[in-house]
């Protein structure tokens, strides 16, 4: 029984993200073996985070961080075989991430296990409004995009909560060639 | 005995409540599709009647249509998918799908919810190579912040128990 599950992931509505799954990444779904997709609006963020312990300094600092967050949104694919997609595969969507709204203010690669992060923020009225992050490696593909106030740095904290995957973004991992910050502005 | 018997019953009646047309209209496009109808799972309102009383986990009901021994050679062949897609309809948020294909093991987990008062709905949708859950449970706040803090894990979680 062969269902035509990958489409449906492909179709489902992601209205309230900032950024918008290109059709190319469809094509991904079929050649993946796993594909996560978690969406939570601003209402649920909140109801979820009312169960967060203000006592346990790990989750009260969880409940601070999500308090200004509009949304969350999680798509993450992973291969069983190495490089079966393209940089190009991103390249649509790191389109939508440009100036004068986004601004990529991260970029972190490590040659060794050949994982490359991106982190894009969006300001608008000198307000920070949404964030996304790229993940790539050689086997996975992770995007997230969270819209409302947070700062990068928090991204990290985020991490295993709410559906946002774990992301190791650390100044350990950043390459001063691939640092980018010249985009930023 | 014949008092246990009505206590049973007016206990039944209390606690049944009628599933939603979208989890009706899953069955019924997983039943047109396969050509098949769900299991019947003997005293199952047995166990809304504890539901309802023990709430366990926070669950305060739950529907469930189990289909089992699915085959390809039964399939009407249509697009199950957009099917399903549609048969949600857009009063449920879509919250996380889960499609996993390893070791020859294909998986789907769809897990949509709404809002009921000051309680939720879960519409759970879980697709096997040879069979096929859904299930709608009506959860409390404390639940669904479960759910919410960690939702791939409670969807695989889910579906790992109720197909175990």
């Amino acid at each position: 029984m062969k269902f035509a599950i990958p489409v449906l992931l492909g179709i489902l509505p992601l209205a309230g993200q900032d950024i918008k799954m290109p059709a190319n990444l469809d094509r991904l779904e079929a050649k993946a073996s796993e594909v996560v997709n978690v969406q939570l609006d601003g209402a649920l963020i909140q109801l979820a985070s009312r169960f967060l312990s203000d006592k346990d300094p790990d989750e009260a600092n969880v409940k601070r961080l999500v308090g200004g967050l509009k949304g969350i949104y999680v798509k993450s694919f992973e291969f069983d075989e190495r490089d079966q997609y393209n940089k190009s595969d991103v390249e649509e969507l790191r389109a939508q991430l440009r100036a004068p709204a986004w601004a990529r203010i991260v970029g972190a690669s490590s040659k060794k296990k050949g994982e490359n992060s991106e982190v894009y923020l969006k300001t608008e009225g000198g307000q920070i409004t949404g964030l996304a992050v790229i993940v790539t490696d050689p086997k996975e593909l992770t995007i997230i995009n969270i819209v409302g106030s947070i700062r990068p740095e928090d991204i990290r904290d985020l991490g295993g909560h709410m559906g946002i995957p774990k992301i190791d973004i650390g100044p350990d991992k950043k390459d001063k060639k691939d640092k980018d910050k010249e985009d930023d502005k | 005995m014949k008092s246990a018997f009505i206590a049973a019953c007016l206990l039944t009646a209390a606690s049944a409540q009628a599933a939603d047309r979208e989890f009706n209209e899953v069955v019924r496009v997983i039943s047109d599709e396969f050509h098949t109808r769900p299991t019947s799972i003997p005293l199952f309102g047995l166990v809304n009647i504890f539901t309802a009383a023990v709430r366990p986990a926070g669950t305060r009901h739950i529907d469930l249509a189990v289909f089992e021994h699915l085959s390809d050679r039964d399939r009407q062949g249509r697009n199950l998918s957009e099917a399903l897609l549609n048969a949600v309809g857009r009063s449920w948020k879509p919250f996380v799908q889960v499609r996993s294909r390893r070791n020859g093991h294909e998986e789907t987990v769809l897990v949509y919810m709404r809002q009921q008062g000051s309680e939720w709905k879960l519409l759970v949708t879980a697709v096997e190579r040879d069979e096929a859950t859904v299930v709608q449970l009506l959860l409390n706040a404390d639940a669904l912040a479960r759910w919410l803090a960690s939702p791939e894990r409670c969807a695989r979680h889910w579906n790992g128990e109720m197909t175990e």
